[in-house]
């Protein structure tokens, strides 16, 4: 795996968003350099959730951020609704921000706990402002209502006085305030219960379908991502795997990262034992990546091509897209 | 935090109470007539406190009235001390915060500037701006108005960094919340975040430390006047300490009064930054 | 077979400004020598306050009620310096973040070796010896240049095994694992349960695994203890368990789990409501207003334990598939 390339690309969709091999690589210092994300190309068309998938130190969140700019990434190109977004200057680009919103991990976190949620919610709207004081508190209560809270109980409450799923509800409403057309969920539900993760899903779910959202929803976890997304995208040390439908991805595994991911999510079924010795060891470190395919360290079908080359994205069923010079047969 | 105050621990109303003296006692000297008493008593010269009635602190041995004389110390010291920490805390704030919300290489200047400041030792550079900046006749007044200016300043130089450094390592762990990258994605602007979300989270550990540099300040400033290069002349308490020293023998009073209004003061500024510390604990483990 | 642990009626108060927090109520546990029991609940079921009530760490501010036994020996009111004799030579525990239990300013090596020599009494030598073979026991590349790196330099995973072998190095006879996954990917926390596994069988170890996640469970234990609110709602061997499952809240947290083969695209079914508030003590079940099989008498009356026959409790009025 970790390969790049452009293959999966669908020029003749209706895409919001166009990310043309982006980098992101951090200065340690002393000629060390973290390769994050490496090349990576991906687009999005209206309607869809992409789901991007891997283990920590992927480069997923960090491309989440970078997709936003925040901060921007060291190259590559990120077109959204016609507009790139590297080149702009700072105005030109904060003028963009209503329509691409972000959702964070940590739900109490990504809250300010001196501020009441009344004005953790009336702050996207009093920035751009979206009305007089009346409207907006107007506003507040309709968004509130539409994550599932009760304004009258919520409003004047702080962050550390709810429970974790509660606060990603407040997260969510504070990311629809701005009625943007994306939405990047960094991990949205990985701090939760996992009944709690349930609720959230289908809030995420629901408020995609009301109010017309494209989803980038970005998770370790493939169960997770299997009952949200409608494209996956797998990623190991920076670079894209393989790029497929929930469905291809689970039941028609290619990569062999992708079928070690899939074989170590525990089941709730004491019958069907995890074999996990189909991987062993730890990703390498993205300081010093392997050369050419960079999963070839822990892969079984390793050859001395993967070592040479990087492998691209090539088509190997309908939608269905792999990076490897040895994928699993079908 | 002053609901309930009659309920609150004895340390808390002690403290308030007598910070509050002596603010007071401060800002409305001139409006009092306690101008009044401030005359030299020829009956009384090195009384001790409640012996000489009119004079329930006793006088000094050049006969001034003592309480009238702390009074006026009270003035000076707590000038002296709330103007540097104020302004020295204002200006070490902005540095601070701002170093460490933009980062890079602004940071990296401001915590060598902090780092260079902090080596200075405080009273060599007092002693230092004084001599060349405020030298002249000692019963001068505009010299000696100069001398105040000169310590005040000297004293605000020191506290720059003590205060920069706090709101600098509490805004880098505040700025790496994930609500501050929130408000960026909103499109908030940096001053504003700066405004409205790392200021009030990082004011309670600034004041709580803003107020033992009260303290701090106000027994430096004391140790300059022993040294000779603070406020001449009896007009702050660590002026009086001074000029009691000579004194000690004979008028004890005049040395262990300053001494403890002084120490009263910096237990009351100690006890309040505390409070706050603790309060601030107490709200930082509920997130 | 002798139980190395017998939790008999505990149950755990904490005094809050807000009331008497009940976080554990009357929880009956049993452990045989050898035996691996999962303790599964979501956050405010207790499970992390049994756990530590056992291991003996609960803060001052906690009532205890109820008897600990430990190898038969009644553990809950012994004095702090006995019970540390037990943890590392009886007991052993490893959490969730090894980062705060590993000292971060001390080499690997000598974390390691202080174990085998404060409570073996090895010498110097003999203990690097030992514990270099425990490196390689847990699966650890270059043992010996392992032994001279300082936990910063580590992954997650790395960490927890290091955690895993000083946990073992005295072969103690229970092991708690607190959450022991939770913070690693999937991918090597199926590399460290079955590390985990395979160390419980060589050293007869008996073991708690306390999760929230009943997929880590199914495949590492013999039996399961589920928890809701305080009380242990249903415990059952683990194949039990799931295929003849009593309770409806277990039922309810076994369907609201995402699983790979579900269809896409299929909404999830989710447990409405909200735990109850533990500061006030209400009749009738706790998961009455959230379970959809209520009934009257789940309001009026707390079920009490029952069991259908072959060791099978659980606490429901109307449990699913009947008695039995």
């Amino acid at each position: 795996m970790a390969g790049s390339g452009k293959a999966h690309m669908r020029p003749d969709g209706d895409r919001i968003l166009e990310v043309n091999d982006l980098t992101v690589e951090f200065n340690l210092g002393r000629g060390k350099v973290v390769k994050a994300v490496s090349g990576i190309s991906l687009d999005l068309i209206r309607g869809e959730t992409l789901a991007i998938v891997g283990e920590s130190g992927c480069g997923k969140s960090t491309l989440g951020k970078a997709i936003l700019q925040l901060p921007k990434p060291t190259s590559g190109s990120v077109n959204f609704l016609s507009k790139e977004l590297t080149t702009m200057n700072k105005h030109d680009l904060r003028e963009m921000r209503p329509a691409m919103q972000m959702i964070f991990q940590d739900p109490i976190s990504s809250l300010d706990p001196r501020l009441p949620v009344s004005e953790v919610l009336a702050e996207p709207l009093r920035v751009w402002n979206r009305g007089n004081e009346v409207e907006i508190n107007e506003k507040i209560d309709e968004l509130l209502r539409a994550a599932n809270l009760d304004p009258a109980v919520v409003r004047d409450r702080r962050s550390y006085e709810f429970s974790g799923g509660q606060c990603q509800r407040i997260s969510i409403a504070r990311a629809l305030a701005l009625d943007p057309t994306m939405i990047i969920c960094d991990e949205p539900v990985s701090a939760l219960d996992v009944s709690v993760q349930a609720q959230i899903l289908n809030l995420l779910q629901d408020m995609k379908d009301r109010y017309g959202l494209t989803l980038i929803f970005i998770s370790h976890d493939l169960a997770v991502v299997k009952a949200v997304s409608t494209r996956v995208m797998v990623m190991y040390l920076g670079k894209v795997c393989e790029v497929a439908p929930p469905d291809d991805v689970y039941l028609r595994t290619r990569h062999h990262y992708t079928k070690a991911l899939v074989g170590s999510v525990p089941i709730p079924d004491p019958d069907r034992k995890i074999s996990a010795g189909l991987m062993q060891g730890e990703p390498p470190s993205t300081i010093d990546p392997p050369s050419g395919c960079r999963f070839r360290t822990r892969c079984p079908a390793a050859t001395e091509q993967c070592a040479n080359e990087e492998p691209q994205l090539r088509e190997v069923a309908v939608g269905h897209f792999v990076a490897c010079h040895h994928p699993l047969e079908a | 935090m002053f609901k309930n105050f009659w309920k609150k621990p004895l340390g808390f109303k002690f403290a308030t109470l007598w910070l509050f003296f002596v603010v007071f006692i401060t800002v409305t000297y001139d409006l009092f007539p306690f101008v009044k008493w401030d005359r030299i008593s020829d009956m009384s010269q090195g009384d001790g406190p409640f012996k000489v009635p009119g004079h329930f602190l006793g006088t000094s041995y050049d006969g001034l009235d003592m309480f009238t004389a702390l009074m006026h110390g009270a003035r000076m010291s707590t000038f002296v001390a709330v103007v540097s920490v104020v302004v020295g805390g204002g200006i070490g704030s902005i540095l601070g915060i701002t170093a460490a919300y933009y980062r890079g290489t602004y940071d990296k200047i401001m915590s060598s500037m902090f780092n260079m400041m902090l080596a200075i030792p405080n009273l060599v550079m007092s002693l230092a701006l004084i001599s060349v900046l405020a030298n002249g006749n000692n019963s001068h007044p505009a010299t000696n108005t100069r001398r105040l200016i000169v310590l005040t300043i000297s004293l605000t130089i020191v506290i720059i960094p003590i205060l920069g450094r706090i709101a600098r390592s509490s805004t880098l762990q505040w700025s790496s919340r994930e609500f501050v990258l929130a408000s960026k994605s909103i499109g908030t602007k940096n001053l504003q975040i700066i405004k409205s979300h790392i200021v009030p989270n990082v004011a309670p550990a600034i004041l709580a430390i803003g107020f033992f540099a009260v303290g701090v300040v106000m027994i430096a400033e004391g140790s300059l006047s022993i040294l000779g290069i603070g406020i001449p002349g009896g007009a702050s308490w660590g002026s009086l300490l001074a000029i009691g020293r000579a004194n000690l023998e004979y008028a004890p009073h005049e040395v262990y009064l300053p001494v403890l209004c002084i120490a009263f003061t910096v237990i009351s500024t100690n006890y309040f930054g505390d409070y706050i510390r603790a309060n601030l604990d107490k709200r930082e483990s509920k997130i | 077979m002798s139980n190395v642990l017998e939790v008999t009626n505990l149950s755990i108060t904490f005094d809050t400004p807000r009331g008497n927090l009940r976080a554990v109520n009357d929880a009956t546990i049993a452990l045989e020598q050898g035996e691996s029991i999962g303790v599964v609940g979501e956050s405010g079921s207790g499970k992390t306050v049994l756990s530590r009530a056992i291991m003996g760490l609960l803060p001052g501010t906690a009532t205890r009620t109820g008897s600990i036994k430990y190898m038969g020996k009644e553990i809950s009111d012994l004095p702090e310096k006995e019970l540390r004799e037990l943890w590392g030579t009886g007991m052993a525990m490893i959490f969730q973040d090894p980062m705060t239990t590993l000292n971060p300013v001390r080499r690997i090596g000598s974390q390691l070796t202080e174990s085998l020599t404060v409570r073996l009494k090895l010498s110097k030598k003999e203990a690097h010896e030992q514990a270099i073979e425990l490196l390689r026991r847990v699966r650890i590349p270059d043992p010996e240049g392992m032994m001279r790196k300082f936990p910063y330099q580590l992954s997650g995973g790395m960490r927890q095994r290091i955690m895993i072998a000083i946990a073992v190095s005295c072969k103690p006879e229970l092991l708690f694992a607190d959450e022991p996954t939770t913070a690693l990917d999937v991918t090597v926390q199926a590399q460290v349960l079955e590390l985990l596994t395979e160390l419980r069988k060589e050293f007869n170890m008996a073991m708690i695994l306390v999760t929230h996640d009943l997929g880590v469970v199914a495949g590492h234990t013999d039996k399961i203890a589920v928890m809701y609110a305080g009380d242990v709602v249903e415990m059952a061997a683990t194949r039990e368990l799931f295929t003849n499952m009593k309770m409806p809240y277990t039922e309810a947290l076994l369907k609201s789990i995402p699983r790979l083969e579900t269809p896409t695209g299929t909404r999830l079914p989710v447990i409405e409501g909200r735990l109850p508030d533990p500061t006030k003590n209400e009749p009738g079940c706790p998961f009455a207003n959230r379970c959809p099989y209520v009934a009257d008498k789940c309001r009026a009356e707390k079920p009490p334990l029952k069991d259908t026959g072959n060791g099978h409790l659980y606490r429901c009025w109307f449990p699913i598939g009947g008695e039995k």
